[in-house]
């Protein structure tokens, strides 16, 4: 199968690495893998801020560039992106054409994971690894995609690693995009809670599908210098 | 105690966060909230079918509320209900303080209405020389503090035993305990007395149904049995968007609202009171008066997204399942209505500009949508509401500090929007990001080692305050796309 | 100038605003589909057998902590009524006038029973004995119209509440209930299940705060 990497500016940027390990993951998996460098941002830092206008722009752009390529699907390695992609259609209200537009894209979008699981019907991929491992459901790909058993299906199926369910694992790590430092002490607050029950399991690795709520999770560990780590999906998928 | 404000939800978080009582009550309440609804939904066949069908009559209401409305009051007057409209809280005190004096009462027991915490009808009441008596227990120690409802359902859960104890000590009289049994009958001997003596009660409405001039109230404690039965005059305060059109729709509600609310298949008691007695001799009030409100409701109306504001049915669900509302309580929000269902109705009650914080105050984790009985989608409300904010529309004064950083934010969206749309100015943004931080990356990290520069940078500084951050990666993903170096070859 | 009265602008503000929100209601509607299920019946759960029906109804009431007996007739209803007089040691006694109630009180001589009791007596009583014209299987509630029996208060002030019920009254759902008592709808109709019970203080359950703390069922097996 073609498919055409939404990489995220944040992987991009940030942690290419999870890039990189998406790629290797997805062609293992059998399928063709192109990328448009023209891709950026999905707009939304915007969206959730309430710069409509400002969102609208980069869903065009977005459209725009996806609809050119002749892939079947779009993966990317983020719930709450892909999630995004998915509100696209409410930025359009008085836009007819750019709605339907907008859900022809949402429609052939998928998270990483469910779009191994579900779309390509592999739940494992021949990772291997010894880590202790728990898993951290991102808010948007839980709720808006509903995305629950496909990443713990692909996580027990890695070799040699054991899988430990942290208590209160669906619950916010307090990212929230610009929440996060608009209200830091409360976000620091939920952040340190999630820390407390990923502590409790005993893991040694910390894994979800968003770059953003690895980056919170991994600033607070990082902060207090825990031994604990966090990765992508991918990058487990890819050992 | 000096009652906060929806405008400082950042200053009033940032003490609550500091109140480790506050804390432990928060933990309390999701430890057992949570688990309880969890173990209670599962009793139902079709949760999520009755969830859509309960949202279902809402929207069905909601879109004929004035029809629905109407009727209900034809058939609530044909049983012999009074019925009297108020366009705002002021209205509705004013109504309700001129029945009370036309029975000549100098007191009222009243039951847990949060339409009546709304309209602030005790102050309102004293003012006019009527003394309010909260007889719900949790409303009732609220009172005696002089304070404000933290909860919807649970109105003193920020306060502990001990707390309460005190309270009782000092204003009832009692000796020091910590048996919540002796606390609990001190409360019963006590306002039994007052409901002796009182002729007119004051309750609020949970549904008012249009077939029949229903209005149905849930409890667990009698007090609004007691109040709604033993007074001679009861006066009901319903919001207009109570009604709902059959009364077979009751069935449907009665499973949603126990169970989301406290994790009960159905409440100690439920009254449904249509109209008046027709034999002189039976217990109850002589007379039942319903005042009802609109108070800033109509208006929601005006979209499909912020109606959906009037299909909350008040169970606290989304309270409990806030990891906001963990951390910061209810007083925080500043508004009789906390949590995320009071994120989204304060503003629109008081007016978006004196709320500006409150949509905000969510991650848009999504867990209050995930509860909501009713399927209110509060993270699309939320949005609504930011997006109103931004477009300028919401106001407010230009000395507002606020409003200046809303400003230097809108230019940085306005940026964000030029440079990170095109592909050449993304690349270059990012060039620059990663010469800039020379100056403050650390160990491949912005932490602590990084000093001032990051601390003034402003939203740098507010993450680094508790996190580090990751520096940007020397070589990007494009960038590896470009020169190759993710190859086909290096799949297995 | 023309002066409205609050229920013209309250019905004027509810049209007007709903007239603004027409042109988003189309779009905002191609998402959601709420208006196919209002009108769709739920799955109900369909028991008719009385004896199940009765065994429903206990199983929910037990688990509420509620006692509850069952009689074969009017006499070992009698005979359990006095157990529970014995037991909790109550002397001021209020009755209803429901005709179960008469008969099966009548029948015990030696305690003295109230009807048409004044609120003062009520306030100090110590039992309040009443029947209920519906119960309700799958929660266990308790159904009492006061249109037919003067139970409101009965049930309500006194500490203890002793309420009779015939099996024949039991129906399974709330649906059901609903449905068989709408055509009669009188001013006061009261669901009770359990006792009256708090959380308030802690979340800490608390029993008895403002109704009775107990409640004793007597299901009549016969009736």
């Amino acid at each position: 199968m073609k498919v055409s990497l939404f990489v995220t500016c944040l992987v991009d940027q940030l942690c290419p690495n999870v890039g990189v390990a998406t790629v290797e993951v997805l062609r293992r998996a059998g399928c063709e893998v192109v990328f448009d460098e023209r891709q950026t941002c999905c707009g939304q830092p915007a969206f959730n801020t309430g710069y409509r206008k400002e969102a609208s722009k980069f869903a065009k752009r977005f459209i725009e560039i996806f609809e050119s390529s002749d892939a079947e699907a779009i993966v990317s390695p983020s719930g709450s992106c892909t999630a995004m992609v998915k509100h696209f259609h409410e930025l359009f209200p008085d836009e007819p054409e750019w709605r339907q537009r907008a859900e022809k894209i949402a429609a052939k979008t998928h998270e990483f994971g469910s779009f191994l699981v579900n779309v390509l019907k592999v739940e494992d991929v021949g990772a291997a690894s010894n880590e202790k491992i728990t898993w951290h459901d991102a808010c948007h790909g839980l709720r808006d995609l509903g995305i629950r058993n496909e990443p713990r299906k692909l996580l027990k199926n890695v070799k040699g690693a054991e899988f430990a369910e942290m208590e209160n694992a669906d619950v916010c790590c307090g990212f929230g995009g610009t929440f996060s430092v608009k209200y830091p002490e409360i976000s620091a607050g939920m952040l340190d809670n999630k820390i407390e029950m990923i502590e409790k399991s005993g893991a040694d690795t910390v894994v979800a599908c968003d770059a953003s709520c690895l980056m919170q999770i991994n600033g607070r560990l990082s902060r207090i210098e825990s031994k604990v780590k966090t990765k992508h999906l991918a990058e487990v998928l890819a050992s | 105690m000096q009652q906060l404000t929806a405008e400082t939800f950042d200053q009033n978080a940032r003490a609550a966060l500091r109140d480790p009582v506050l804390h432990g009550a928060l933990r309390n309440l999701a430890d057992n909230f949570v688990g309880r609804r969890k173990n209670a939904i599962a009793s139902v066949d079709d949760w999520e079918g009755l969830r859509e069908k309960a949202r279902a009559i809402k929207e069905e209401t909601l879109l004929h509320l004035d029809e629905y409305l109407l009727k209900f009051v034809e058939s609530a007057e044909n049983a012999g209900a009074k019925i009297h409209w108020a366009r705002d809280g002021k209205e509705a005190c004013q109504i309700v303080i001129d029945l009370v004096k036309q029975s000549d009462a100098k007191m009222v027991v009243k039951a847990k209405s949060m339409a009546g915490e709304e309209i602030h009808l005790n102050e309102a009441l004293e003012k006019a020389g009527i003394e309010p008596v909260e007889t719900d227990l949790g409303e009732w120690i609220i009172q005696l503090a002089g304070e404000t409802p933290s909860h919807i359902v649970v109105p003193a859960i920020h306060k502990t035993k001990e707390q309460i104890a005190d309270i009782f000590v000092e204003k009832v009289g009692i000796e020091k305990t910590d048996n919540v049994d002796v606390l609990t009958k001190t409360t019963r001997r006590i306002l039994r007395e007052r409901f002796a003596e009182a002729e007119v009660g004051i309750s609020g409405v949970n549904f008012g149904v249009a077939e029949t001039g229903t209005i149905l109230i849930l409890e667990n404690e009698g007090n609004i049995r007691l109040t709604t039965s033993l007074t001679k005059t009861h006066i009901a305060i319903m919001g207009i968007e109570k009604v709902i059109p059959k009364f077979a729709d009751l069935d449907v509600f009665l499973k949603l609202l126990p169970r989301s609310g406290t994790g009960q298949r159905l409440t100690a008691y439920q009254s449904l009171i249509t109209g008046t007695k027709k034999n002189a001799d039976d217990a109850g009030p002589e007379e039942v008066h319903i005042v009802l409100m609109d108070n800033g409701r109509s208006r929601m109306l005006s979209h499909p997204v912020t109606r959906q504001s009037l299909a909350c049915i008040r169970c606290g669900a989304c309270l409990n399942a806030c990891p906001v509302y963990q951390q910061v309580g209810g007083h925080a929000y500043g508004s009789v209505y906390p949590g995320p269902i009071g994120a989204v109705i304060t503003p629109q009650l008081i007016g978006i500009s004196k709320a500006k914080q409150l949509p905000y105050a969510s991650s848009l984790c999504g867990a209050c949508k995930e509860v909501c009985p009713v399927k209110i989608d509060i993270p699309e409300l939320l949005l609504h509401l930011r997006a109103e904010i931004t477009d300028g529309t919401a106001g407010g004064s230009p000395d507002n500090p606020e409003r200046k950083r809303r400003f230097a934010e809108s230019l940085a969206f306005k940026m964000y929007g030029k440079a990170w749309s095109g592909q050449f100015s993304y690349g270059l943004g990012i060039k620059a990001a990663r010469l800039m931080q020379k100056l403050i990356v650390r160990d491949g990290k912005i932490g602590k080692a990084s000093g001032l520069i990051a601390k003034l940078l402003p939203p740098l500084g507010a993450w680094t305050a508790w996190r580090d951050a990751p520096a940007v990666a020397p070589r990007s993903f494009r960038e590896m796309w470009k020169d190759g170096s993710i190859a086909e070859a290096r799949t297995k | 100038m023309v002066m409205t009265t609050a229920r013209e602008d309250i019905i004027g503000s509810i049209r007007r605003h709903l007239a603004t929100s027409r042109p988003f209601d189309a779009v905002h509607g191609e998402h959601r589909h709420f208006e196919v299920v209002a009108n769709q019946a739920l799955p109900v759960e369909n028991v008719t057998d009385v004896r199940k029906l009765l065994d429903n109804f206990c199983a929910s009431a037990e688990m509420l902590g509620i006692h509850i007996e069952i009689a074969s007739d009017e006499r070992e209803a009698a005979v359990l009524i006095e157990s529970v007089i014995d037991r909790t040691g109550a002397k001021k006694i209020a009755v209803s006038n429901s005709q179960l109630v008469s008969e099966v009180t009548e029948i015990i001589e030696t305690v003295e029973f109230t009807r048409n009791a004044s609120i003062d007596f009520l306030f100090d009583s110590d039992l309040g004995i009443t029947s209920a014209q519906w119960a309700i299987a799958e929660t266990g509630t308790l159904v009492l119209e006061a249109e037919n029996e003067d139970h409101r208060l009965i049930s309500l002030v006194p500490p203890v509440h002793l309420c009779l019920l015939e099996a024949s009254k039991i129906r399974q759902t709330l649906g059901e209930i609903l449905e068989l008592t709408q055509a009669n709808l009188g001013h006061a109709m009261t669901f009770i299940t359990g006792a009256s019970r708090t959380s308030d203080i802690e979340l800490t359950l608390a029993i008895g705060v403002h109704g009775p703390g107990e409640l004793h069922i007597i299901v009549l097996n016969d009736r």
